[in-house]
């Protein structure tokens, strides 16, 4: 992820200064490629730069965007903004503190698709909502060296890690949350591969999410459909792309991690850098909140309670 | 020797299919339909060139083989205990009753008259479930992860009031279109549903019906399979189809995407109900399901699709229910 965003804040007109890295194999390729600065640890790297962007596996964030904050630098953190609830709110209370800024990657909101979806919903144009389905299920990460998105420990898993795209938009389309139920799937003792959650919400909708790491290497597919007591909205990745091509004797390679994005005028990385930008060099407020990753992530601690205790998990009163 | 057919009653929409499907099966004879409202059934009668009977004793007295129940779903059992009574073989409907108590007694009747009783879930005829079923034999798709199932539509009613009718259809779309997946699901794998748990509401006809009209439905199987259901009458009204039976079957060596009636063409017509509509030329389910039902009465054999399977379908229905109401996952016992 660290590479994408490299591209995209290079499109902004920002200063790249530098990066780091616990493989500094790879922070110096970074550095080589965008014509900046490998620096050997975090406190370095923070002293020179007006805003950080924390790519990291996601077990580290909380101290990283805590030191961010308490040297007085603007964050922008990778989702899922932390592993548990406690983590996330003590980085929102550190920033507010130190009266920095904190964007949370919740890169969905910048698709296209979905955002055209969450604008018709908005405007009526479906009635009030019935029935949601989302899906979004992908191959088993496999980085070459350090897996750490299969560590649930370091990652929180597949539904941390790439269910709470969808819990997110589901709760941006759709509202407060009431309740959840799910079921899983896993190998042995290995990574959760697959998943349905049921969600209930205040206003009465529901919502099936799917998830996965469950298909063979380079497959990725995603779609919504969206119901209301007016109408209906489809989309999903299986739709044929402006261009297709067809080569002789082409082996396709799958990517280490499956990122679904394809054939945009601009990359949606490069939309939402491109947002935390302006915001941040106009003083507007950002269009997803870290209350909102919050919320998200409470979804996502919710689901798995539901699949630890194989009952639906109800939400307080106070969301 | 030809086999001698009736329906009793029209009430069902699949009966004017039933009907056309009849016509191509060699030594059928399709006696006629049973209906007691006077209007409706002369309506028909004109409408498909079949013979009217406005009592349903005397279709039965006329020495048929086999009888088709196509009644509202909470009139089952009245009907399948005359045609067993009349010794006729018997095809129902589903969901074959509205409650576990007439689903057993839809069993007796049919042992006491020594008659044999087929539940019409035609989505197992379908070359496409076929294969489906045939890879997961095979063992092609490696474990299976998951099911995620889809079987919504719009909402009957305009084909049939009756459909949202809670006393009549014995729920909404829960009831409507539940079993054919959960039968496509034991069917799979040889399994039963052990466990449901449901979300269900009337999110689309909120002021004018007084049924469930969504339903989201998440199961487990005695495999340790789970599969979910959308039962929804999510389609709007001008949607180009009725809506979709699909499924993605997850599994950890592949994966299988099922969309049973994907072959379709698309119609624009000025003046059209649905404009765009989408004309399925795929096969037709219904019509291997009547060939099975036919060659069961000729071979003097039990049908594929028994009283069982029915069964075992509508308690899932019901669990859904049950599990709505009380928030949480539902067991089903199945005592071996």
């Amino acid at each position: 992820m660290g590479e994408i965003h490299a591209a995209a804040w290079r499109s902004t007109g920002v200063k790249l200064v530098g990066c780091t890295s616990a493989h500094a194999a790879q922070s110096a390729e970074l550095a080589e490629r965008y014509g900046i600065t490998a620096f050997g640890s975090y406190p370095e790297l923070i002293k020179g730069v007006d805003l950080v962007d924390i790519c990291t596996p996601t077990q580290l964030h909380r101290s990283l965007v805590v030191e961010a904050a308490l040297a007085g630098r603007h964050v922008m953190c990778e989702k899922p903004l932390a592993l548990t609830l406690p983590d996330a709110q003590a980085m929102i209370d550190s920033c507010a503190a130190a009266g920095v800024r904190l964007f949370v990657g919740m890169v969905l909101r910048f698709f296209p698709q979905y955002r055209a979806a969450k604008e018709l919903v908005a405007q009526g144009r479906i009635g009030q909502l019935g029935v949601l389905r989302l899906k979004r299920v992908a191959y088993l990460p496999m980085k070459p060296f350090d897996n750490w998105y299969i560590d649930e420990t370091r990652s929180g898993g597949m539904v941390l890690d790439l269910m709470i795209h969808d819990f997110d938009y589901a709760r941006w389309v759709a509202g407060e949350v009431e309740r959840v139920f799910a079921r899983a799937s896993q190998e042995g003792a290995g990574p959760v591969r697959y998943v349905q959650a049921i969600i209930r919400f205040r206003s009465g909708a529901m919502a099936l999410v799917e998830g996965g790491w469950a298909y063979p290497p380079g497959v990725f597919r995603t779609a919504f459909d969206i119901s209301g007591t007016d109408g209906l909205i489809e989309w999903n990745s299986d739709q044929p792309l402006p261009i297709q091509t067809y080569f002789a004797g082409e082996q396709t390679r799958a990517k280490s991690v499956g990122l679904p994005v394809a054939e945009l005028s601009e990359d949606p990385y490069t939309s939402e850098i491109r947002h935390v930008y302006e915001a941040i060099s106009t003083g507007a407020p950002f269009e997803v909140s870290a209350l909102d990753a919050l919320a998200a992530l409470r979804i996502s601690s919710a689901v798995r309670e539901s699949l630890t205790t194989g009952n639906a998990v109800s939400f307080g009163p106070e969301i | 020797m030809s086999i001698r057919i009736g329906i009793l009653s029209f009430a069902h929409v699949h009966a004017e299919a039933y009907r056309s499907n009849f016509k191509k099966i060699p030594d059928v004879e399709l006696v006629g339909f049973s209906h007691g409202n006077a209007d409706e059934g002369r309506h028909f009668s004109q409408e498909y060139g079949l013979r009217w009977y406005p009592e349903h004793h005397e279709l039965l007295a006329e020495g048929l083989d086999g009888a088709v129940v196509c009644s509202e779903n909470a009139n089952h059992l009245e009907l399948v205990k005359l045609a067993a009574e009349a010794k006729c073989e018997i095809l129902c409907e589903k969901p074959i009753a509205t409650s576990v108590t007439d689903a057993e007694a839809i069993r007796r009747v049919c042992e006491q008259n020594r008659v044999r009783f087929m539940t019409a879930f035609p989505m197992r005829f379908a070359p496409s479930t076929r294969s489906v079923r045939t890879m997961l034999k095979n063992g092609k798709l490696g474990r299976v992860l998951g099911i995620g199932g889809i079987n919504h539509s719009e909402a009957p009613k305009r084909h049939r009031t009756w459909f949202a009718d809670k006393q009549l259809a014995g729920g909404g779309a829960v009831m409507d279109h539940t079993v054919h997946l959960a039968d496509l699901f034991r069917w799979f794998f040889d399994a039963e549903v052990v466990e449901v748990y449901a979300e269900v509401g009337n999110l689309f006809f909120r002021n004018d019906l007084d049924v469930d009209t969504a339903g989201l439905i998440l199961l487990m199987l005695s495999n340790g399979v789970h599969a979910s259901i959308d039962c929804s009458w999510s389609r709007p009204a001008r949607y180009p189809r009725w809506g979709h039976l699909q499924m993605d079957v997850v599994g950890e060596r592949g994966t299988v995407v099922l969309d049973a009636f994907a072959q379709h063409l698309t119609l624009y017509s000025r003046g059209a109900a649905r404009d765009p509509g989408w004309i399925d030329f795929g096969p037709d389910p219904n019509q291997a399901m009547l060939e099975e039902f036919v060659g069961s009465i000729r071979q003097n054999r039990e049908p594929s699709v028994t009283w069982n399977d029915g069964y075992q379908a509508v308690r899932v229905a019901l669990a859904a229910y049950e599990s709505a109401a009380n928030r949480m996952p539902v067991r089903i016992y199945h005592p071996s």
